[in-house]
């Protein structure tokens, strides 16, 4: 039974996309090889993005390659057994973090992530998905249903940050607007006062029209590879900046969430969404361009690295905003090796960072990041994705590499000059 | 040789192994294509036509992958062993189609571009089987694969260099068999190359990943 609701699933993922990474497109060149965080930490041959690619590719041969179907030995198709079905969940949950660096990497572009994701859905299909990834996107769901039981606690912990706000401002004009229909952005944060304080302070200090609504933007139906749910906690921000007619939805330094809603999301309607959808990383850039902000580098005169979180980054875009900022708020910024588009996974994405009992396999999946931040010899480490500040939080403690490690936000604030 | 059949080694069966391959491959497009493909809806950052150029261009510039910046002999490997496998092919068309051309030194130069991926062949052999990493995806095929093209390679060069009736036959024997085989086999990376690069491309391009400034790669 849950073999079949796995291979249903598998058969609904088949897309042109997953269908030339399933079929004979992959060379077997190996390239890919050592672009693999995982792989390069563990040396294992099993951990390399082509190995554990080729073991969906294989389930699918097994249905749709002609030569597969009728001399499977030959190209080692297979059909999907309940034994494998149980190993996909730590290859495709624990073994890969979806961050892509083997498809920049790919002569031929081979879509490796589509396959992994493919395979988490199947698993979800099959009840098979790490339990705490399915609780989160349930709480998620949840909390939207129950909306007037959250409501109370969460205007009252609003109202704990407006006075913090407030007293860092020094005047009790600024405020944290909720609700407020016909404002210019809606911002989305994470839950937790760490992505409400500074952004409602960098708002404030711009002068901009802005309001919040008590959904926040991270969505585990992401992670776990289930499109409903995906979809489901996504619709809750979409249908309320449609109610509160807001001109754009601004998402707080969230990887996973900033991906889903800009890119992800406009996918699954009909008409174009009447917003534009950005990330706080680009209101900073755009602050700091249009002198909305004064700011003073020198407030931060600690060596400074950013790290590129693959959501951000390589899946979507976001590379050269922070970095202005960065230069704008920072006196001693230095690049890692590489960076950008090359830029390492920290270990910890794609939902792994929340399965506890995976968390040594994570720390090892990290040490490239790891050996990355120390030779900057970085003090500070910016990352604007609340998965990766957790992780390298972690990767600090384990690997002594002595940083504090920040959100961009953060340190824009750092050097916000207060009149 | 009875010159019948060496004929028909280099024309009809010619003819009749690439109808062959065309109808495969074009089988294989249209079920490719009638594949859903959900399209980039969000806002356009970048250009998804100059990231579906760059897609198809990566590979020539080395810088632009780090697998190949850091590996720039992997890099030429991979050229010299392709320009020597085009070379190989385009010479199955101009010896029985275009004989005019193939002159003496016509045919030493593409001997000589064939000799270094005929090598680079058996080093990818040997890797395969050396490397733990490769000998755990590979497949019957892959080995297989490898073989017949360095057979392919072989009797192109023995057909270019030793021009006797006897060498073009096997020549034009191994090619037909070597085509009858490749749309199912890895060899058919080259046509979906086509498809992923532009999806992949276009992506990239739209969300304004690729193409960076040469810095940013």
């Amino acid at each position: 039974m849950t073999l079949d609701l796995a291979n249903k699933e598998l058969g609904k993922k088949y897309t042109r996309l997953v269908g030339s990474a399933a079929a004979n497109m992959c060379a077997h060149c190996g390239w890919c090889i050592d672009a693999c965080h995982v792989y390069l930490a563990s040396r294992n041959p099993a951990d390399t993005p082509v190995a554990k690619a080729e073991r969906i590719r294989r389930v699918y041969k097994k249905d749709h390659d002609w030569l597969s179907k009728v001399f499977p030995f030959w190209t080692g198709a297979k059909k999907l057994t309940e034994a494998e079905l149980e190993e996909w969940v730590t290859l495709a949950y624990r073994d890969c973090t979806l961050c892509e660096r083997c498809v920049v990497n790919c002569p031929m572009g081979v879509e490796t992530p589509q396959l992994i994701a493919a395979a988490r859905s199947a698993l979800v299909a099959a009840g098979k998905a790490p339990e705490i990834l399915t609780q989160l996107a349930d709480m998620a769901i949840s909390r939207e249903e129950n909306a007037e039981l959250y409501r109370d606690f969460f205007l009252e912990q609003v109202k704990e940050i407006e006075k913090q706000l407030q007293e860092f401002l020094g005047t009790p004009d600024a405020v944290i607007p909720i609700e407020k229909a016909g404002a210019q952005i809606l911002y989305v944060p994470l839950s937790g006062a760490h992505t409400i304080l500074p952004e409602a302070i960098i708002f404030n200090a711009a002068h901009a029209s802005w309001t919040m609504s008590m959904f926040e933007a991270s969505n585990y139906g992401v992670f776990l590879g289930d499109s409903a749910k995906t979809k489901r906690i996504s619709e809750r921000i979409i249908n309320e900046a449609k109610r509160l007619k807001v001109k754009e939805i601004v998402l707080t330094e969230c990887g996973h969430a900033y991906t889903t809603l800009r890119w992800e999301a406009p996918k699954w309607f009909s008409d174009p969404l009447p917003f534009r959808i950005r990330s706080i990383l680009e209101v900073l850039d755009e602050y700091v361009r249009d002198n909305r902000l004064q700011l003073d580098p020198l407030k931060n005169s600690e060596p400074v690295t950013y790290h590129d979180s693959c959501n951000l980054g390589r899946k979507g875009g976001l590379l050269e905003e922070p970095r202005r900022v960065i230069k704008a708020v920072a006196q001693d910024f230095r690049e890692m090796t590489p960076n950008r588009l090359q830029s390492f996974c920290c270990g910890g994405g794609a939902g792994l960072v929340a399965v506890a009992e995976w968390s040594e396999a994570r720390i090892k999946a990290g040490k490239p990041k790891a050996d990355q931040i120390r030779q900057t010899g970085a003090k500070i480490v910016v990352t604007s994705c609340d998965n990766c500040r957790h992780q390298i939080t972690e990767l600090s403690e384990h690997y002594n590499l002595g940083i504090k490690v920040t959100s961009l936000t953060e340190l824009a604030v750092q050097a916000l000059v207060i009149k | 040789m009875n010159n019948g059949f060496v004929h028909f080694a280099e024309f009809e069966l010619q003819i009749i192994a690439l109808g062959w391959l065309v109808v495969l491959y074009v089988i294989k497009v249209v079920q490719l294509s009638r594949l859903p493909m959900p399209r980039e809806k969000g806002l356009p950052k970048g250009s998804p036509i100059q990231g579906a150029l760059r897609s198809y261009t990566n590979i020539f510039i080395p810088w632009s992958m780090e697998s190949s910046k850091k590996h720039l002999w992997r890099w030429l490997e991979f050229g010299a062993y392709h320009i020597g496998a085009l070379i190989a092919i385009l010479n199955t068309f101009t010896t029985p189609f275009a004989p005019g051309i193939m002159t003496e030194p016509v045919r030493w130069v593409f001997a000589i571009l064939i000799a270094p991926a005929l090598l680079l062949g058996i080093v990818k052999l040997v890797r395969r089987v050396a490397s733990p990493e490769l000998r755990l995806i590979s497949t019957p095929d892959d080995y297989f694969s490898l073989a017949s093209v360095e057979l392919f390679f072989f009797a192109g060069i023995m057909a270019l260099l030793v021009d006797t009736s006897l060498w073009r036959t096997i020549y034009f024997l191994i090619t037909a068999g070597f085509l009858f085989y490749v749309p199912f086999s890895k060899i058919s990376h080259y046509v979906y190359f086509f498809f992923a690069a532009a999806i992949t491309g276009r992506r990239y391009g739209w969300r304004g990943v690729r193409p960076q400034a040469r810095k940013a790669e």
